[in-house]
């Protein structure tokens, strides 16, 4: 197209005035003193979700109908989003631009989508084949270990997974109810991952005791421990053996072992975090009526915002300020519980105002069963001896879970101390991550830091207000004598309205802006991105500032 | 990647001469992806006279006829008979001027055009001075505005004339107006335009960075802004000057978050600024009254 017309004389000319090319011979791009440039940058959901999931990136893709590759990109960072999609905190909402605008996308509900048609698509699992020689043993196969399993055996390395239970799946298994995370669903997910490659599953092995931790130590190349927190903390008053009192978890898990379980009428739950919320939402579906005490106000609960809205509409009631003082039994058998009133006073360590007792106020109410839920602690006396420890957990020295040990590398709850799921699944895949470097001597890798974009670097005058797309599910009155989901999940038509309500933040989603507001038609619309064409583009920066979603960055030319 | 949300076909090329951020360039390369390549263009004197290129060069596809300030609407009659007289009824043919050559210099020409009632599209895209030639004051500056025909101890104390009105006093088929801020909107009403017989005259607010004295990537903002802050309504006028509809689903913003990024309103006080937007929603007020007005004669749609 470029075509250079010279004219020696007036001869030369043509006789009628008429254009004879186009103008692509005056470059003017040399007019420019800035350049704008595609950069893209992270979107806070990403930011905000321990295990780094590319959220935009699948939402995108959800877009654009390819569920399978949708479903691809959550697996590299996490191997259960059936799973997180249901019982995950979802930091990655709290961080949503789109919740400084209107309402946070519900990146949870799509992520159980995309879970959802992972497990009715077996096929999009990439089976990897045993590659590396070294053997990793790894313990625990709550969502700490079956992470690291996963993306060890993804690597090539043959993992040998060990579990005291019958079962897979840890705290997913025994903690988390039914309702919530239904067992077909878990052993569909926790299949998957056993068989995407060379993973031998060990089950009603306890490292500790039934094998020693230095025998694992000396027969594999490396080993992760993922035990979880296992052994529920006592509430520490009189009679706390009687019959009718039994630790929440235990309760839960007989629960969700299919056990046919008979709290008797009237049961008491103690504390405000998640178990105490499943504990109580179980027992009121067992057909008891159900009340949780909690020492502090429902401002300092640790349980999910939505965990303790959906227990109180389901009928669960709460006394705020109380914590039990004395057990009362009868013949051996729990009777009644005296509460002391608290109230609170100074903060503590955890920022939190601690719960003080308030001298002489006190109340006694009968109850048929009492379920002690105020936390788990480690059961690692085993371990002692040949692991540094702090506070009855693993100490590790580094963001990657290494240990005191060279060869054994720890994660999740055992490490942290009652974390969630997903920041669990995120120490599995990170010291899967290390320990393959460290088998192959690899080098570190070095951490370039995330431009996290915000709303102030969004242009809204692009979006408009959109209410976030509910979650369909059963009545609160359907709920007693069932373990039946709640959540029943997005229809595709849901599903797609949601993904759309992305904003892509910091990663261009092809909306055109730049290209259409071009003054010098100098972008060029390829198959699969733009391309600013330097030759032309004078630098206006009209497309820098018209992006949405902070896709595109400036430097000084010269510079 | 998605379906084009504009036609893809490009008719504007790079190289040619406008400044950065230009608006009127913008319009253009909009309104040509509507009208497709069966079309003629005639440009009177005016920053596309410039914009386009030295002869014998031109960064637009289709023929341009270059002529006089004050004649655009005329030679595009011209232009039009003449090929409907060797038989080609299917060749638009857009005249495309400036606001001072609209609203002032080729008025006549124009009022001409539209009371024969001439089968052309003529666009103004409106910057709102004499950009070309120096930003000199026009009948479309706006009160308050600074050019250096209304340097800023002696702005420009007369209000922006409302050739809207002119034109829907020629009762003609189509006017509107429109906004580089809304690609989709220009194309849509372009390609309405060249479905209709008759004269089109379309008014597109067009942001001119040099002579508004506005950060170049700010030009976008500054044409929507100026939409939704209720400065330059959005607006229809069909049914021969019967029928008025004005956009009104939009989010509205403050005339002072338009004003303020152009330094031709820079020396505005509170006072004169409260002014301004008294007059800005009187004038709104108007504009809706009068929807209303010839919504309800009956007899008329």
């Amino acid at each position: 197209m470029v075509e250079k017309v010279e004219f020696k004389t007036y001869r030369e000319m043509p006789i009628r005035p008429m254009t004879v090319t186009d103008m692509l011979w005056n470059r003017t791009g040399s007019w420019r003193n800035v350049r704008p440039y595609y950069d893209f940058k992270t979107s806070p959901c990403k930011a905000g979700c321990p295990t780094g999931e590319n959220i935009q990136r699948y939402i995108y893709l959800v877009t654009e109908n390819d569920y399978e590759q949708a479903w691809k990109t959550i697996i590299d960072s996490n191997p259960m989003p059936a799973v997180t999609g249901r019982v995950c905190f979802h930091p990655c909402m709290s961080n949503c631009t789109r919740g400084e605008f209107d309402e946070p996308v519900n990146i949870n509900a799509i992520e159980r989508s995309l879970g959802d048609k992972g497990i009715e698509n077996p096929g999009w699992m990439k089976r990897s084949k045993p590659s590396k020689k070294e053997k990793v043993a790894v313990v625990g196969s709550g969502p700490a270990g079956l992470s690291c399993a996963f993306y060890l055996a993804r690597q090539g390395y043959p993992v040998t997974l060990f579990e005291m239970e019958k079962a897979l799946g840890g705290i997913l298994r025994w903690g988390i109810p039914e309702y919530r995370l239904p067992n077909d669903i878990l052993d569909k997910v926790v299949g998957a991952i056993v068989d995407s490659g060379p993973i031998t599953v060990k089950t009603g092995v306890k490292v500790g005791s039934d094998i020693g931790l230095a025998e694992i130590d000396k027969e594999y190349d490396a080993v992760f421990l993922g035990l979880g927190l296992t052994r529920s903390r006592e509430i520490g008053v009189d009679n706390e053996d009687c019959d009718g009192v039994h630790p929440g978890l235990e309760f839960l898990k007989k629960v969700n072992s299919g056990e046919k379980v008979d709290p008797g009428k009237k049961v008491a739950v103690i504390g405000g975090g998640n178990t105490a919320m499943d504990v109580a939402r179980s027992a009121l579906r067992c057909g008891s009526d159900v009340t949780v005490f909690y020492r502090r106000t429902i401002a300092e609960m640790p349980a999910i915002r939505e965990e303790i809205e959906e227990a109180e509409k389901e009928g669960v009631k709460f006394y705020f300020l109380s914590t039990p003082k004395e057990i009362v039994a009868k013949k051996g058998k729990l009777s009644s519980v005296i509460f002391q009133k608290m109230e609170l006073g100074e903060p503590d360590d955890s920022g939190r105002r601690r719960p003080v007792p308030v001298e002489g106020d006190t109340f006694e109410m009968g109850f048929d069963s009492l379920f002690p839920a105020i936390g788990e602690q480690a059961d690692i006396d085993g371990f002692s001896g040949h692991l540094e420890t702090e506070w009855n957990l693993i100490s590790s020295k580094g963001e990657y879970g290494e240990t005191s040990n060279d060869k054994i590398f720890a994660g999740g709850d055992i490490v942290t101390g009652a974390a969630s799921v997903v920041e669990a699944i995120a120490a599995g895949r990170k010291s899967a991550e290390r320990i393959g470097r460290f088998l192959s001597k690899e080098e570190e890798p070095v951490d370039t830091p995330d431009t996290v974009v915000g709303i102030d670097d969004m242009n809204t005058a692009y979006f408009s207000k959109v209410d976030q797309n509910r979650v369909p599910r059963i009545p609160a009155s359907e709920i007693r004598g069932t373990f039946r989901e709640i959540k029943t999940g997005y229809t595709a038509q849901l599903l797609h309205s949601e993904a759309d309500r992305c904003f892509s933040c910091g990663v261009c989603n092809y909306c055109d802006n730049c290209w259409m507001f071009c003054p010098d038609t100098a972008i060029k619309r390829n198959k699969d991105d733009y391309e600013i064409d330097l030759d032309y583009c004078k630098g206006c920066l009209v497309c820098v500032e018209e992006c949405p979603r902070s896709a595109l960055s400036t430097r000084e030319e010269g510079r | 990647m998605k379906q084009a949300s504009i036609p893809l076909e490009e008719y504007m090329g790079s190289g040619h001469l406008a400044c950065q951020g230009c608006g009127a360039t913008q319009a253009m390369r909009f309104a040509l992806k509507a009208l497709g390549p069966q079309t003629a263009l005639v440009i009177p004197a005016c920053c596309w006279a410039v914009i386009d290129g030295s002869f014998p060069h031109s960064c637009v596809q289709q023929p341009i006829y270059h002529t006089a300030f004050e004649t655009a609407a005329v030679v595009a009659s011209g232009l039009k008979a003449g090929l409907e007289m060797r038989g080609d009824s299917e060749t638009t043919v857009m005249a495309w001027a400036g606001d001072g050559g609209t609203f002032d210099i080729g008025l006549q020409a124009l009022s001409g055009a539209a009371e024969r009632n001439e089968d052309i599209i003529y666009v103004c895209y409106d910057n709102e001075a004499y950009m070309n030639t120096g930003i000199q004051r026009s009948s479309s500056t706006p009160y308050g505005a600074w050019t250096t025909t209304t340097p800023v101890t002696n702005y420009k104390r007369r209000p922006k004339k409302n050739m809207i009105d002119i034109m829907a006093a020629h009762e003609i088929p189509y006017i509107a107006t429109a906004s580089t801020a809304y690609p989709h909107d220009i194309i849509r009403k372009m390609a309405k335009a060249k479905e209709i017989r008759g004269t089109k005259y379309i008014q597109i607010f067009a942001p001119c960075p040099t002579g508004w004295k506005l950060a170049p990537e700010l030009s976008v903002k500054m044409a929507r802004l100026g939409v939704t802050s209720k400065v330059y309504p959005m607006l229809e006028i069909t049914e021969n000057g019967q029928k008025l509809e004005v956009w009104k689903d939009f989010e509205p913003s403050s005339v002072r978050e338009y004003m303020k990024p152009q330094g031709r309103f820079r020396h505005l006080t509170d006072e004169e600024l409260d002014g301004i937007e008294r007059e800005v929603e009187a004038n709104w007020q108007r504009l809706l009254a009068k929807e209303k007005m010839l919504g309800s004669i009956p007899g008329l749609a």
